[in-house]
C-alpha cells in the first residue's frame, strides 16, 4: 500500500498532502516526521536526487524538484524500490505540467492539473498509470494513443 | 515544529503576490461554489473553484456534513456542462467528497451513462468513481460492465477496472470473485499496466488456493510478462510458492529456483533486486544458491542511485543474520558505504560490518564508526550500540576497544532510549565477560557523576551495590557512589544509601567507614533518605546494640522480600496502629495473579539491569517459592521441574484455564490457573475434579481448592498426585472445573447471596516422558561426553519408519524426550540424508544425561536412528532407551 504522498515548498509548507489507510491521528505525526527529513536531508540536493529512509516497516523516498519537496511512503510490497518507479512517475508527471522543475508559484499555478496527474497515478494507495504521455492526455479525458 | 504545519494562507508579506490561494478562506469558497448552480456555466470558473477546493482538502482541511453535502449537490450539477477539462475535475471532485451512502444515489445515474460512454476515458473515469462510492447494493447493478471493462480493448478502461477490483475485493469479495474469468484473460493482455493490475487482482482473488496460485506462478514463468512491474510481483508469489512447497521438495532440485536466478539477469534493477532478495529469503538457502543473489547485490552497493544501494544493503544486512560467511565478499564495498550521503544506507553498512567483520577488523571498524557516530540521530545510533553488543560477546577478547567506544559514546550528548541502551549494554558485557568488569563498573561510575536520567542512576546505583563489593578493590566506588548523596536528587540519594549499606554488610573492612558516611546522611532533607539510613545503620550494628547475624544482613539487603508488593501494600493499608507492631509474616504470601515469569513473552531473553540472568531458573524460582510456601505441599520437597502452561481451554471461552505440572521427585502437583472472564459472575469453592483412570501409577493426596475467583483476576487450585518413586511415570487426566458459580449485580458488585453448584469441561492433561527432564545445556559437548563413564554407554538402533523429513523425524526426538540440542544440531541442512543431533539434560534424581542421535534417511523417506546414551546411572541410560522404545 502506497501509504502518502506530500508535496511541501522550501520552507516545510505543506502544498498537498494524500493519506491512504493512515488514521487521521498518524497523520500530523506523519507530516511533521517528513517535513523534518527533508530539512535534514534535502539541503543541497540535485532536482530528482532520491533520498532514501526506512521508519519501522515503513518506507519513504523522497526528493526535490525546483521549489518543491516531494516525499511518497509505502509498505510491503511498496518498498524503496516500487516507490522510487512511483516517485519517478510523479517528478516526470509534475515536470510535464509545469514544462520544468517548478517554482513554488509554478506549482500552485498549475494545482488543478497536478492533483489530475496525482489521480492518474496513484488511486487509493495502489500504482495506476506510469506513463507520463498517457497521464498528459488522460487529464484531458484524451484516450491513450499507444494501443 | 509549529512553522511546517502552517497553510500557505499563511505566509508572510513579502510573499504577497506570490500565492494564488493567498487568504484562501473555507467559507468564502464554501460560497464560491454557488456559480456550480448557475444557469450559464462558466467552465473555466468552475474548475478554478474546485482547484480551491482540492487544495483545501489536499491541506488536510476536512468539510463538515453540511458543508460536505452542499459541496456534493453543486458539483453534481457540473455533470450538464460538456466541457472535457471540467468533467474530469468533476470525477476527481467527487472521490474526494466521497459523499454519503444516501447521496450517492444523486450521481449514480449520470455515471452509469458515463460507464457506457462511448467515449472510452469517460467510462475509465466513470468507473473509478462510481466504484469509490458505491455500497453492495449497487454494485450488483453495474457488475455487468465491470466484467465487460476488464477485458476492454482499451488499457485505460482495463485498469481503471481492475484496480477498482482490488478495492472492492476488501469489501465485496465473493462479487469480485466470479470475475475469475475475466482477470485470467486480462492476465494474458498485451498492455503492460493491464498486466500488472490483473495480476495483483488475481493472485489476490485465489490467495488461499495454494494450488490455483501455483498454477498461476508455473504458466506465466513460462510466457511472457511485460512490465517490471508484473515481473516483481511474479517473483513474490514464486517465492510465496516455494515457500510454502518447501516440505515437499526436499530431496529434489528447488521449484522455481531457476526462474529465480534467471531474473537476476533481467533488464530492469528492480526486478534483479527483487530476485536477489527472494533467493537470500529461500529458508534452508546454501551457498551455492545465495552466491549469484550476492554477486549482484554487491554490485549494487556502488550504485550511483541512493535507492538501490539502499535496497541492496538492507538486504545484505538481513542475509547477515543468517549466513554472515556469505557477505564477506562484500565487506570492502560496504566499508566505503559507512561514508554515504544517506544516513540510513551508512546504518546498514554498520550494523552489517558488525555482523560480518571478523576479530582482527574489529579496531578498524570501531575508528571508522567513532566518525561516523557523531553525525547520525539517535535512532540509528541504538542500532549500531545494540551491534556493538552482541559483536562484543562474540568476540570476547576485543572487550576492551569496545567497552571504552562504549564509554566514550556514553559521555556524549544523547537522549534517554539512546544512553539506556549504551548501559545496557554495558551492563550486559559486565555481567557476560569477567575481565570486562572492573573496567565497566568504573564507567558507570563515571557516567552517573553526570548523568540527567534519575532512572538511570538508580539503576546504575542497584547494579553496582550488588556487583561492586565482589570486585578487587570495592573501595574505589565509594567515592562515586557517597557522591551521589550531595549532589542529586531524593530518589538518586535514597538509591545511594541503600547502595552504601549493601558495601557495608559485604565487605567488613568497609564497614565502619561506611557507618561514618551513613551517619551522614541522618540529617538529610528527605525523610526517605533519613529513614533508609536509620534502618541500615541499624542492621549493620551502628549502634553498638547486637547487630544481627551477617546472613541475616545479606539477606535483607540483597534478597527481595518473598511477599507479593500488592499483598503487602494491602496488609499496610489495614494495619491500624496499635501497640501490636505490623507483623510482616502476616502478609499472605499467596499470589493472586499468575507469576510474572508465566507472562513473559517466550524466547525473550531479558536484558538490562537487575533482571535475572535466565528466564527458566527464575520462573522455577518463583513456583517454588510460591509452592513451598503452601502448607499442604511444602513436604513434597525440592521442587525438579515445572512445565510450561498447557491451554485447558480454547481461547476466548467463559472461564479460560491453563495447567502447570510441577515435577517433584514423589508426587506430581497440577497448578490450574483460572480466570473468570464474566463480569456478571462469581465462582467461589474454585476445584478441577481429574480422573486418573488413565494414568494408572499416580494416585491423588491433595486438592487445594479456589476459595473465590472474581471476574478478570486469575486464581490457582491445586491437584496433587503421589507416583511411584524414581519412574518416570506418565499417564492422561481428564479434567472437569466444578464450581458455586453467584449472579453479581454489575452496578453495584456485589454478588447474590446464593449461588448454583456448576461444572465446566476441560481440555485432557498429559504427563509425558518429558516432564521429568530438564533442559540443561554443556558448553562443550565433547569434553562431557568423554569424562563420563564409557562403561555406562547404552547404544541401539532404531527405525522411525517413514518420515516427511529428516528435519521433522529429528524434531519427533527432541520432543519426546525433552532435552537441550547442543551446538546448533537441532538445525539440519536441507537436502542433507544423514544428522548427528546432540542433546543433554538433567533426568530426575538431579542425574545428568547426554544423548547422541545419528540419523540416515533413505530414498523413500525411511528413517533409521542410531540412539547413544551417556550418564550418571545406568539406570538412567537404559530408561532414555525404553521411552524412545515407546515413543
Amino acid at each position: 500500500m502506497l501509504l502518502a504522498v506530500l508535496f511541501a515548498n522550501s520552507e516545510g509548507n505543506i502544498l498537498v498532502e494524500r493519506f491512504n489507510g493512515v488514521p487521521a491521528e498518524e497523520r500530523l505525526h506523519w507530516r511533521s516526521f517528513l517535513v523534518k527529513l527533508g530539512a535534514e536531508n534535502l539541503k543541497g540536493a540535485k532536482n530528482e536526487e532520491l533520498l532514501v529512509a526506512c521508519h519501522k516497516s515503513v518506507y519513504i523516498v523522497y526528493t526535490v524538484l525546483g521549489d518543491v519537496s516531494i516525499y511518497v511512503v509505502g509498505k510491503d510490497e511498496y518498498d524503496e524500490l516500487a516507490l522510487s518507479e512511483v516517485i519517478f512517475v510523479i517528478t516526470s508527471a509534475v515536470k510535464d505540467v509545469c514544462g520544468k522543475p517548478p517554482t513554488e508559484r509554478v506549482f500552485l499555478d498549475k494545482y488543478g492539473k497536478i492533483c489530475l496527474c496525482l489521480d492518474e497515478i496513484v488511486w487509493k494507495g495502489y500504482l495506476e498509470n506510469t506513463d507520463k504521455e498517457r497521464i498528459k492526455r488522460l487529464i484531458r479525458l484524451k484516450p491513450p494513443v499507444d494501443f | 515544529m509549529a512553522q511546517p504545519f502552517a497553510k500557505k494562507d499563511d505566509d508572510r508579506d513579502e510573499e504577497a503576490e506570490y500565492s494564488p490561494f493567498l487568504g484562501i478562506e473555507k467559507g468564502a469558497v464554501l460560497q464560491e461554489a454557488r456559480v456550480f448552480h448557475d444557469p450559464q456555466l462558466d467552465p473555466r470558473r468552475c474548475s478554478q473553484v474546485i482547484t480551491k477546493l482540492l487544495y483545501l482538502l489536499n491541506q488536510g482541511e476536512t468539510f463538515t456534513k453540511v458543508e460536505a453535502t452542499e459541496v456534493f449537490f453543486a458539483v453534481t450539477k457540473l455533470f450538464q456542462s460538456r466541457d472535457i477539462g471540467l468533467r474530469r475535475m468533476v470525477y476527481l471532485m467527487i472521490k474526494e467528497i466521497s459523499p454519503s451512502s444516501d447521496e450517492v444515489i444523486m450521481v449514480t445515474s449520470s455515471l452509469m451513462k458515463d460507464m457506457t460512454s462511448r467515449t472510452d476515458v469517460y467510462r475509465a473515469n466513470a468507473i473509478r468513481v462510481l466504484c469509490q462510492i458505491t455500497d453492495g447494493t449497487l454494485l450488483g447493478q453495474i457488475e455487468r460492465y465491470l466484467k465487460q471493462a476488464i477485458v476492454d480493448k482499451n488499457p485505460v478502461v482495463a485498469s481503471a477496472a481492475l484496480v477498482s477490483g482490488i478495492h472492492i475485493l476488501q469489501t465485496n469479495p465473493e462479487i469480485v470473485k466470479r470475475w475469475s474469468n475475466e482477470v485470467q484473460e486480462a492476465v494474458q493482455s498485451r498492455a503492460a499496466l493491464v498486466q500488472f493490475h490483473a495480476l495483483a487482482l488475481l493472485h489476490q482473488i485465489r490467495q488461499n488456493d495454494r494450488l490455483a496460485v501455483s498454477k498461476l506462478v508455473t504458466s506465466l514463468t513460462r510466457g511472457t510478462v511485460r512490465s517490471p512491474l508484473a515481473q516483481c510481483l511474479l517473483v513474490r508469489y514464486a517465492s510465496q510458492v516455494i515457500r510454502e512447497s518447501a516440505n515437499n521438495f526436499q530431496t529434489g532440485e528447488r521449484p522455481f529456483y531457476d526462474y529465480l536466478e534467471s531474473c537476476l539477469r533481467h533488464k530492469s534493477e528492480m526486478v534483479i533486486l527483487e530476485a536477489a532478495r527472494a533467493i537470500t529469503e529461500l529458508s534452508g538457502v546454501t551457498n551455492r544458491e545465495l552466491t549469484p543473489a550476492i554477486t549482484v547485490l554487491q554490485l549494487f552497493l556502488s550504485s550511483s542511485k541512493p535507492v538501490l544501494r539502499f535496497a541492496a544493503v538492507r538486504t545484505l544486512n538481513k542475509v547477515a543474520m543468517t549466513h554472515p560467511m556469505a557477505v564477506t565478499n562484500c565487506n570492502i564495498d560496504m566499508e566505503s558505504l559507512i561514508s554515504d550521503q544517506n544516513r540510513s544506507i551508512a546504518t546498514l553498512a554498520i550494523t552489517t560490518l558488525l555482523k560480518t567483520g571478523n576479530e582482527s577488523s574489529v579496531d578498524r571498524l570501531m575508528k571508522q564508526i567513532t566518525n561516523f557516530m557523531s553525525d547520525i540521530a539517535d535512532e540509528f545510533k541504538i542500532v549500531v550500540v545494540e551491534a556493538i553488543r552482541s559483536l562484543c560477546i562474540k568476540f570476547p577478547l576485543k572487550y576492551r576497544s569496545l567497552m571504552n567506544f562504549l564509554s566514550n559514546i556514553l559521555r556524549e550528548e544523547g537522549g534517554f532510549e539512546y544512553k539506556k541502551a549504551i548501559v545496557d549494554s554495558i551492563v550486559i558485557l559486565i555481567r557476560d565477560i569477567q575481565e570486562a568488569k572492573e573496567i565497566g563498573l568504573l564507567h558507570l561510575c563515571e557516567f552517573i557523576e553526570d548523568c540527567e536520567f534519575t532512572y538511570l542512576s538508580t539503576q546504575i546505583l542497584h547494579f553496582l551495590g550488588i556487583e561492586g563489593p565482589k570486585t578487587a578493590d570495592p573501595s574505589k566506588f565509594i567515592r562515586y557512589i557517597y557522591n551521589r548523596v550531595h549532589l542529586e536528587n531524593a530518589t538518586v540519594r535514597a538509591c545511594a544509601v541503600t547502595t552504601l549499606a549493601k558495601f557495608g554488610a559485604t565487605v567488613d573492612s568497609l564497614k565502619p567507614r561506611i557507618i561514618v558516611l551513613l551517619r551522614r546522611c541522618l540529617f538529610d532533607s528527605d525523610d526517605e533518605v533519613r529513614d533508609r539510613a536509620t534502618l541500615y545503620l541499624n542492621t549493620l550494628g551502628a549502634d553498638g546494640s547486637v547487630a544481627e547475624t551477617d546472613n541475616d544482613v545479606k539477606e535483607f539487603l540483597f534478597d527481595s522480600l518473598d511477599i507479593p508488593l500488592v499483598n503487602l501494600e494491602t496488609s499496610l493499608r489495614n494495619y491500624e496502629p496499635s501497640d501490636q507492631p505490623f507483623d510482616i509474616n502476616s502478609v499472605p504470601k499467596e499470589i493472586k495473579a499468575q507469576p510474572l515469569a508465566e507472562k513473559k513473552a517466550p524466547g525473550k531473553k531479558p536484558i538490562g539491569l537487575g533482571a535475572p540472568p535466565t528466564a527458566p531458573s527464575a520462573a522455577v524460582d518463583a513456583y517454588d517459592k510460591l509452592l513451598s510456601s503452601i502448607p499442604e505441599f511444602a513436604s513434597y520437597g525440592k521442587l525438579f521441574k515445572s512445565s510450561a502452561p498447557v491451554e485447558l481451554t480454547e481461547a476466548e471461552t467463559e472461564y479460560a484455564v491453563n495447567v502447570v505440572k510441577h515435577i517433584f521427585d514423589h508426587h506430581v502437583l497440577f497448578q490450574y490457573n483460572c480466570t473468570n472472564t464474566i463480569p456478571e459472575q462469581l465462582l467461589e469453592n474454585v476445584t478441577v475434579v481429574v480422573d486418573a483412570s488413565e494414568a494408572e501409577e499416580f494416585s491423588e493426596v491433595a486438592s487445594k481448592p479456589l476459595k473465590s475467583l472474581p471476574y478478570d483476576s486469575p486464581g490457582q487450585t491445586f491437584v496433587a498426585f503421589e507416583k511411584t518413586d524414581g519412574v518416570p511415570a506418565v499417564g492422561k487426566f481428564s479434567n472437569v472445573l466444578k464450581f458455586i458459580v453467584k449472579e453479581v449485580d454489575p452496578t453495584t458488585g456485589e454478588a447474590e447471596e446464593d449461588g448454583v453448584e456448576d461444572e465446566y469441561q476441560l481440555e485432557d492433561l498429559e504427563v509425558v516422558a518429558a516432564d521429568y527432564m530438564q533442559k540443561v545445556g554443556v558448553s562443550n559437548f565433547r569434553n562431557a561426553w568423554e569424562s563420563m563413564d564409557p562403561e555406562g554407554e547404552r547404544v541401539d538402533e532404531y527405525g522411525l519408519g517413514s518420515r516427511e523429513s529428516l528435519a521433522e523425524a529429528v524434531n519427533a526426538v527432541m520432543n519426546l524426550l525433552g532435552m537441550q540440542p547442543c551446538e546448533g544440531t537441532e538445525a539440519v541442512p536441507s537436502n542433507s540424508r544423514s544428522h548427528t543431533c546432540l542433546l543433554s539434560g538433567v533426568f530426575i534424581g538431579n542425574v545428568k544425561v547426554l544423548v547422541r542421535l545419528s540419523f540416515g534417511i533413505s530414498g523413500q523417506n525411511e528413517v533409521a536412528m542410531k540412539l547413544a546414551v551417556r550418564s550418571e546411572d545406568e539406570n538412567v541410560s537404559n530408561t532414555i532407551h525404553e521411552i524412545v522404545a515407546s515413543g
